[in-house]
């Protein structure tokens, strides 16, 4: 047995080692973080997962663009005189006044059947023509309510106009006092709180779902070690803290790629909506929201691989993961239904304000500086889970009969 | 070279490892036997730097031991096992480059290691594909990546159908005659007897006997077997020579002196009949059993 293999391989002549040695540098983390990358970039689950949500909200804003798209009004209307075309221009103006696409074409025709003739064919939508002292607006089937509305208010402006210039008077004295305008004390109208409201939560859902994800991806990994017994292999390799930095940093890319990939698709989303004019705000809030994902994220990463690591099966994962998991849940909910001067005190609290920050960014009721305050806030805050996290992996990692108590963990010895 | 002084591991009351003190000469294989709880694992991790000692210290080449030496030594724990999903030439190449190797030579070394053990036409395959014995090869090979400068292996035998025995044998002696130190644990103590230039004993957390196998041969008490045509009964009566064990002709005795046992000789010599007169040379197990009791 010995004679046929040993000759033919003599350890310290292969290549192999001669090259080990110039290329000591690679630090080992950066291995660890790799190969995390590497595997979940591999798992079939994770890439169909993440594709799924892409065209998911690819499909929320294509279905947006869809319905919105007939959106701008446009009318072909059938007149007769030039009084008609005077009223239609002016329904076109009152139209184009909230929306600078719509339009209202004007089509001349000889006389009342040749405008009926039209709408039976079905050229136009409807036709204006004189009727007594006032006007009859004649169409083929349904009504469109929207061209009823407008050129009624055009008729009645127009009337006004003609009855003020012969009764001596102007249009404008005749409507002195009846105008009214609104005033919204919060700043921005309606659908710019709706927008702010939206993509808060948006965010605030994307924020849980990958904290939830890639947490949970951090715990496995290291349960996965420990269950097939190669953690005291990779161990004596390299130290503990390596190869949970390697682990945390990983994940953190996973997730913040994720969420970039995903930010941008709903970003370019949003240009083929009706809500484009708001791209500059939403986008803000975006570049504000990836570091507070980022620290959010950090800031339970080394505490999920203590959970991990005082696992020794996956199925002790459930257990071991318990508060992250219902902190997280309570995190969301708190975040999404806290208001007033809850929310403003909740925008500092960390990892509570990766939920709530942006929002308040959004809503435009929070400055550049009380964000950066809240960064730094959650900055120290991570130190802190960091310190602690690492001291329960450590101390538990190589335990692996059963699960370990948080105080058995925290207390351990190394 | 290896050594490990005064190492000892403290759990709660029970002192796991107390004082223990050896050494592992470059290119030596140096077997480390004793029962189960006698402390090798304990040791043999702590040398590793995965558990910390409570006292005593691990020196290489003179110095303590560093993280990077450390990472240097291939091991082999006793509770070991490879990522089940991934790609065994993947996995071997990614701990080849934890050892500090480049890509390129990791994944050369591991892919020569497999070729070597058999598993050349599977590289690809994941490692929970992998029949046990082929999963132990790999875990061999996982071992002795990244040229290592000692060897540190826990029960590396244990498991290992006899060809992949002798194949870790050849493997281990390749890295002795470079002058890597090995030091293996082994319930197996032929084998150990038959691989290892030195042992050491450890027992309820001591050592109680290290050595080469001839010196703790040189040990045990002298003793010999006479065996003759006709019957050995008058060997009672010699002065000197202490009878073990008698049956028909033969006789297991233990000579006060080198001497009485010559004495002894020429008389069944006078006698006549003499077929057989040798030492006893005790197998290691005997000795282990011996130190173990004491």
């Amino acid at each position: 047995m010995s004679t046929d293999t040993s000759p033919s391989t003599d350890v310290n002549v292969t290549p192999a080692p001669a090259a080990a040695a110039t290329t000591r540098m690679k630090s080992p983390w950066s291995l660890v973080a790799l190969r995390e990358v590497q595997v979940k970039l591999t798992d079939r689950n994770f890439l169909l997962g993440t594709g799924a949500t892409i065209l998911l909200i690819a499909a929320v804003f294509a279905l947006q663009g869809f319905l919105m798209s007939g959106g701008a009004p446009s009318f072909k209307v059938a007149v007769t005189d030039t009084a008609a075309a005077t009223v239609l221009t002016q329904a076109e103006q009152d139209l184009q006044a909230s929306d600078p696409e719509a339009t209202v074409e004007v089509v001349e025709v000889a006389d009342t059947a040749a405008a009926e003739a039209m709408l039976v064919d079905e050229e136009v939508h409807g036709a204006l023509l004189p009727e007594g002292e006032g006007w009859e607006l004649v169409t083929n089937g349904e009504t469109d309510g929207e061209m009823l509305s407008v050129i009624s208010e055009a008729v009645r402006t127009t009337a006004l106009q003609e009855n003020a210039e012969a009764a001596g008077t102007s249009m404008e004295a005749l409507t002195a006092g009846t105008t009214i305008e609104t005033r919204d004390l919060s700043g921005g109208d309606e659908e710019s709180r709706f927008v702010a409201w939206v993509a808060g939560f948006a965010m605030a859902m994307l924020f849980y779902m990958a904290a939830m994800m890639f947490g949970m991806a951090i715990a496995n990994s290291v349960v996965e070690e420990k269950q097939s017994r190669i953690v005291e292999i990779l161990a004596a390799a390299i130290s503990v803290r390596a190869l949970l930095t390697g682990k945390v940093i990983g994940n953190t890319l996973l997730a913040l790629g994720q969420i970039a990939i995903l930010g941008a698709v709903a970003l370019v989303g949003l240009t083929f909506t009706n809500y484009d004019q708001y791209l500059s705000m939403v986008t803000e809030a975006f570049l504000w929201y990836i570091p507070f994902f980022v620290l959010g994220f950090l800031a339970l990463a080394c505490i999920w691989a203590a959970a991990g690591a005082m696992a020794s099966r996956t199925e002790d994962l459930q257990s071991t993961t318990m508060p992250l998991t219902m902190g997280l849940v309570l995190v969301f909910i708190v975040g999404l239904s806290l208001d007033g001067a809850a929310k403003v005190i909740g925008s500092f609290v960390p990892v509570l304000s990766t939920i709530l920050m942006p929002m308040r960014l959004l809503e435009g009721s929070a400055q550049w500086w009380e964000a950066l305050l809240a960064l730094g806030l959650t900055a120290a805050f991570c130190a802190l889970t960091i310190a602690a996290g690492t001291r329960l992996y450590r101390r538990s990692l190589l335990q692996t009969s059963g699960r370990v108590s948080l105080k058995a963990a925290w207390a351990g010895g190394e | 070279m290896l050594a490990v002084q005064g190492l000892t591991r403290q759990y709660g009351e029970l002192r796991a490892v107390d004082d223990v003190t050896f050494e592992v000469p470059a290119g030596r294989m140096i077997g480390f036997v004793g029962g189960n709880g006698a402390g090798k694992t304990t040791t043999m991790r702590m040398i590793m730097g995965v558990l910390a000692p409570t006292a005593g210290e691990v020196v290489w080449d003179g110095h303590p031991a560093t993280l990077a030496d450390r990472a240097r030594f291939g091991y082999m724990p006793e509770e070991r096992g490879l990522y089940p999903k991934q790609p065994v030439l993947d996995q071997l190449t990614y701990l080849g480059r934890l050892h500090g190797m480049s890509q390129t030579a990791a994944n050369t070394r591991a892919k020569e290691l497999l070729e070597r053990f058999g598993l050349g036409e599977r590289l690809k395959e994941k490692v929970e594909k992998l029949s046990l014995g082929n999963q132990q090869r790999a875990q061999i090979i996982a071992s002795v990546l990244g040229d290592p400068l000692a060897l540190i292996l826990d029960e590396p035998f244990s498991g290992l159908d006899p060809s992949a025995v002798d194949q870790m044998a050849d493997l281990l002696r390749e890295h002795t005659s470079t002058g890597v130190p090995v030091l293996f644990s082994s319930h197996q103590l032929e084998l150990v007897d038959r691989l290892c230039d030195g042992i050491v004993v450890l027992h309820k957390g001591k050592v109680v006997a290290k050595g080469t196998s001839d010196e703790l041969r040189g040990n045990a008490p002298l003793r010999y077997v006479l065996s003759l045509t006709g019957d050995a009964g008058w060997v009672r009566g010699v002065p000197g020579i202490q009878v073990l064990d008698l049956d028909g002709g033969t006789v297991e005795l233990e000579p006060e002196t080198e001497e009485a046992a010559q004495r002894l000789l020429t008389e069944a010599v006078s006698r006549g009949g003499v077929r057989e007169f040798s030492r006893v040379r005790p197998s290691l197990s005997e000795i282990y059993r011996e130190v173990a009791a004491a």
